[in-house]
């Protein structure tokens, strides 16, 4: 339905670069999360394809100092997590949730632009580690200590400090962004759009931002401790003054588990905004979404010593009961998914493909990881290369497909002209082939008993053919991300003019023009479901709150 | 966005904008329940150094890396007073927020600048409380009691240096005639900021001078 | 769809039933085919690993299963309800089904119950430290080398392994058939013990003493065939991570005894004299922080010389300086010193060329560099 824009959609931006660094318009900022994070997604890939093309072959080719290359995936890491998928998602909520509860901004405007901010300036810190004399913090991404703190053999240069305290800024950046989010969800809905009648999405981002709001001040205090030992003769984690370096651990992954939530849900809510426009069909089973979302939520406080099953130190029974527990509102996503699916009508548009991919990925990573949920398994399994399978199907597979769905979904609201069909099914098709290659071999490799963050291996292991496949995959990854890149530069020049509403969507954001104007909408519609422009383009066929 | 004696909407053609009814803000204002939230982050990074305080203590029951140092911490001290200070500035801070309840805004001045006072002796105090610890040798470095101690109560000081600031910002405010019985959501919000502190350092002074 | 009197199979049927059939013979031939071999651990070694593997093939068939099941589902919908072209008619608007929601949360749960059970019975097994173990092994994880260090029933040391890997003349040599314990430790940093074989590792933390039992297959080594497992440290624990390998040796109990007491004669034997020094230049190079001070070292060439190396480490860590030429072939390897002593190596003559000087322990870039002999 369209609105009366007060001015045509094409010049509806003020363009200055003054107005975009002042901006306190969250599709701005959105936008500019979406940048800025993707900006990262190509860094944390730069480093990515270093570990990869010097683990092609056994024997040292590309890194002759060894500190560098673990330098490279610590860095790899960190960034991918909290400097591209934690902000990218964040960003896409930025720009969606606000038009999906017809409100005309997130709650705090400003304190929303001071989040967006923090993540540049937090990512120059870190990496700026590279650029000083111990090089940048090369603990892995997990820095425990007593490898993190100072010691000739440790970390002594101010690399990880400077990942500290750019952890820190982004870990505020999160919490204060959180914390909007949730007060614009609970409190700037449009009359008639109830709880239960609010998309998956923004759903999601509410489960996300109660995690984020909950858990990141641990991540906080973690980091806090870690710095005052190494910096302010602290003796949290040196066991010869009573510390204990298992207490990192705890408290680090106490934030850490729920960051992976942090990292999916969103993208799941992604999903389950794109299979219904897609399939024509409503989601099946929106109460029982949101309860497993919510569930998700909730058990995912309780699983972090999963990752500590090695250290001798942690209560084993509880939780591997939780991490096994966890699949079950998991797998029922699953099938709600599914069943979407079944019987619908479907149309294979670019953000479908990466829907279904995410949905097709996403199931192994959820499957493998019950394999580590055994703890004697994990015995077996865990710091190897099984692992490392495990989360890039959960994180690459199931987050950044989620991601690329949402890119291609909501370009079109954001600049008004579609991404161009046919690079965009060349870069699905290249991208699915080319992360299989790399991934799935990695599960073979970890059986194998191929350790982690090792920069050579044996060449008398038996690992050099699966390395090599994997070495091979990442760099399809690579050339995949061409054609996405080159598909944004064409078609916001010439892209074909999308309209308020391209994909007959089912949620309040097409219900605006393709960009809104800054104050989102002339004129609501009546919102009687989850899905209120279905209601008005169909008559209202199926009447009535979704039920369960 | 409030609506009452607004200017009516119009679109492009002139048309009045008709406004969906019922619109009312209800409940919660916005900024306090940002407050509210910021105060459970808040909580969560505190619950994490009281983690590392019991898990530490646990680690080293009954040695004497731990008990040693513990003796020094006495509860009928300096910091006894700067307790009960602490605690009094809420009740001033709550007696403001009354105040300007019911537009009284005289009262609310005289007790924000008290409460204000008060947080600033309570820095003092503690601050002075630290050069006597540093003198009797327990710091930041000297064992893991120290580094706990420290952390836990440096942490806690600075929250209370960003209340007092909080409650300088609401007061120059208060001055300057920005509130009234009907607009004072930032009162709100900073006495819940200060009343949180204050039930951070009750908890803090029971389990570090109390409980061992 | 056509309504004719003789009903016609629909392709999608077809194709449906043509690719079950096709994974009901693919799949159990590649599960157990050579590729498929990689989807499995390697075999087996341990009393206790063979439970692991036991537990291990069960989540994997089921894992199969779901994923066949599932993934299928997915590629089924995704073909057999495509939109066709000019199709605006909307598909049954389903809400959801309150009573399949149970099923499909009531199923899951069972299964994850279910597997739960069976990992706790295995725990059970792998985790089990007895009172009586046959053999004590303190095995202390350094940057970057393992030290075996071998204790009577009282605990007290009798023997150490310092040469982690088997390669070298070392190793960590245990009989088969009887209960060995493993206590863990570490002076410096957190590193984890973990051999393939064994289906395990545990993590080795400073401050805290881990320990773990196993008993390896009686059938795993005869009198005269040992069997050499390998192991590497898989905690990140710095630039040396990836070259603290080492193996454990299964061996008979005859075997085992020999070694052992060839063990603690070479323990308590007194050092060799340090060699004389003969013609040549003495060069000087220190060693601290795991690097050599030197990065590159010159000789002439066609007179033998000689390198006063100090080792300022701590004890237990030792270094040496071995000399390998440019392909990579070693050409002298003299013993290891101690962390703390000082030793002086001997060298016989070199033809002109570029060489590397490198510490057979810690064969990392820091303790690394380029002889010159002109």
């Amino acid at each position: 339905m369209a609105t009366h824009a007060l001015a045509p959609a094409t010049t509806a931006y003020r363009t200055g670069l003054y107005e975009w660094l002042t901006t306190t318009d969250h599709k701005k900022i959105g936008i500019m999360y979406v940048i800025n994070s993707f900006l990262f997604f190509l860094i944390g890939g730069f480093f990515a394809l270093g570990v990869r093309a010097e683990l092609a072959q056994p024997g040292l080719q590309i890194f002759s100092d060894e500190h560098v290359y673990n330098e490279f995936f610590s860095i790899h890491a960190t960034v991918m997590i909290f400097l591209f998928i934690i902000p990218m998602l964040a960003g896409l909520g930025n720009y969606a949730v606000p038009l999906m509860i017809g409100a005309p901004d997130m709650a705090f405007p400003r304190v929303n632009a001071l989040s967006f901010w923090m993540l540049p300036l937090g990512g120059l810190l870190l990496l700026s580690g590279f650029l000083t004399q111990g090089g940048a913090a090369a603990a892995g991404w997990t820095s425990y200590p007593p490898l993190s703190e100072v010691g000739p053999t440790k970390s002594p240069g101010p690399g990880q400090d400077l990942w500290i305290v750019a952890l820190t800024l982004i870990g505020t950046s999160s919490i204060l962004g959180g914390i909007n989010f949730l007060v614009t969800i609970f409190k700037m809905r449009a009359p008639g759009m109830t709880l239960f009648r609010m998309p998956i999405m923004v759903w999601t981002i509410l489960v996300t931002s109660v995690l984020v709001v909950m858990a990141t001040p641990v991540l906080t205090s973690a980091l806090v401790m870690l710095f005052i030992d190494r910096n302010y003769g602290g003796h949290f984690f040196d066991p010869s003054f009573g510390g204990n370096a298992v207490l990192y651990q705890n408290v680090f992954w106490f934030y850490s588990h729920p960051a992976v939530y942090v990292m999916v849900l969103p993208a799941m809510g992604i999903v389950s905004e794109v299979l219904p426009v897609f399939t024509r069909k409503p989601l099946f089973g929106y109460k029982a979404f949101i309860f497993a979302t919510a569930g998700i939520g909730a058990l995912g406080f309780s699983v972090w010593a999963h990752h500590m099953f090695t250290t001798g130190a942690v209560f084993l029974p509880f939780f591997s009961l939780m991490t096994f527990l966890i699949a079950v509102p998991t797998g029922v996503k699953m099938f709600n998914w599914v069943a979407t699916m079944w019987r619908g009508k479907i149309s294979f548009s670019t953000p479908m493909l990466f829907a279904v991919g995410f949905l097709a990925m996403f199931l192994i990573g959820g499957i493998n990881g019950a394999f580590s949920a055994a703890v004697p398994v994990d015995f077996a399994l865990h710091d190897t290369y099984f692992v490392v399978a495990h989360l890039h199907y959960v994180l690459f597979g199931g987050s950044v497909f989620g991601v690329f769905a949402g890119i291609y979904y909501w370009f079109p609201k954001m600049t008004g002209r579609l991404l161009d069909e046919t690079l965009g099914k060349v870069h699905f098709v290249i991208m699915i082939i080319g992360f299989n290659l790399t991934f799935f071999p990695m599960h073979m490799l970890g059986l194998q008993g191929m350790p982690r963050r090792i920069a050579d291996y044996a060449s008398n292991a038996g690992w050099n053919d699966w390395n090599l496949v994997a070495s091979i995959g990442g760099f399809i990854i690579a050339a995949s991300i061409l054609p996405f890149i080159w598909n944004v530069f064409i078609s916001l020049r010439n892209g074909k003019i999308a309209g308020d509403d391209p994909w007959e969507g089912n949620t309040l954001e097409w219900a605006t023009s393709s960009p809104p104007p800054p104050y989102n909408f002339d004129r609501l519609p009546e919102i009687r479901s989850e899905r209120p422009l279905f209601d008005v383009r169909h008559g209202r066929l199926d009447h009535g709150d979704a039920t369960a | 966005m409030t609506a009452e004696g607004a200017l009516q909407p119009i679109d492009a053609t002139g048309a009045p904008i008709v406004v969906q009814e019922g619109h009312v803000a209800r409940g919660i204002s916005n900024p306090i329940l940002g407050m509210l939230l910021f105060i459970t982050s808040e909580v969560m990074f505190f619950s994490g150094l009281f983690a590392a305080y019991f898990s530490t203590r646990a680690h080293n029951a009954d040695s004497d890396v731990w008990t040693k140092p513990q003796q020094l911490l006495n509860p009928l001290s300096l910091i006894l007073v700067a307790t009960i200070l602490l605690i009094t500035s809420s009740f001033t801070c709550q007696f403001a927020v009354w105040a300007i309840r019911r537009g009284d805004r005289r009262g609310f001045i005289r007790n924000i600048a008290f409460t204000f006072v008060l947080g600033i002796v309570f820095l003092l105090l503690q601050g002075y409380d630290y050069t006597l610890l540093f003198g009797e040798g327990m710091t930041l470095g000297s064992g893991v009691f120290g580094t706990t101690y420290f952390t836990l109560t440096g942490f806690h000081g600075a929250h209370v240096f960003g209340g007092v600031l909080m409650l300088g910002v609401i007061l120059y405010r208060g001055m300057s005639g920005q509130f009234s019985s009907k607009h004072h959501d930032a009162v709100e919000a900073v006495s819940l900021y200060w009343h949180f502190v204050d039930v951070v350092w009750i908890i803090l002074f029971s389990v570090l001078y109390l409980l061992s | 769809m056509s309504s004719s009197p003789r009903r016609r199979i629909a392709p999608e049927a077809v194709i449906a039933a043509v690719v079950v059939i096709l994974l009901v013979v693919l799949v159990p031939l590649v599960v157990y085919s050579k590729i498929g071999e990689s989807l499995f651990p390697p075999d087996a070694v341990t009393k206790q690993a063979q439970d692991v593997r036991s537990l291990y093939n069960i989540v994997f068939a089921i894992a199969v299963a779901i994923f066949v099941a599932v993934e299928g589902l997915i590629v089924w919908s995704v073909i057999r309800y495509r939109r066709k072209p000019g199709d605006d008619e909307l598909p049954a608007q389903t809400h959801g089904n309150t009573l399949i929601e149970i099923i499909w949360t009531a199923i899951p749960t069972v299964i994850v119950l279910f597997l739960f059970g069976l990992s706790f019975n295995t725990l059970a097994t792998v985790d089990a430290v007895g009172n009586n173990p046959d053999i004590r092994i303190h095995a202390v994880a350094q940057q970057f080398q393992w030290t075996f260090e071998y204790l009577d029933q009282n605990g007290n040391k009798v023997a150490t392994q310092t040469i982690p890997t088997a390669a070298e003349g070392g190793g960590m040599a245990v009989p088969v058939g009887k209960n060995v314990l493993v206590t863990l430790d570490s002076p410096d940093v957190i590193h984890a013990f973990y051999v393939p074989r064994f289906l395990f590792k545990r993590d080795v933390i400073p401050g805290q003493t881990n320990r773990f039992q196993f008993t390896i297959d009686p059938s795993e080594a005869t009198d005269g065939h040992p069997e050499i497992l390998s192991g590497q440290c898989a905690e990140l624990c710095g630039t040396g991570h990836r070259t603290m390998l080492f193996n454990v040796i299964a061996m008979s109990q005859n075997d085992y005894d020999a070694w052992l007491q060839a063990l603690i004669t070479k323990s308590n034997a007194t050092p060799p004299p340090a060699p004389s020094v003969g013609a040549g230049a003495t060069l000087n190079v220190t060693a601290q922080n795991i690097a050599f001070d030197t990065k590159s070292l010159t000789v002439a060439a066609g007179q033998p010389f000689a390198i006063d190396f100090v080792n300022k480490d701590p004890a237990g860590v030792d270094h040496n300086i071995q000399i390998r030429d440019a392909s990579g072939n070693v050409i002298a390897d003299p013993p290891l010193t101690d962390g703390g002593q000082s030793a002086t190596y001997t060298y016989q003559a070199l033809p002109p060329g570029t060489y590397t000087f490198i510490c057979k322990v810690h064969p990392i870039a820091a303790m690394t560099g380029t002889l010159t002999v002109h």
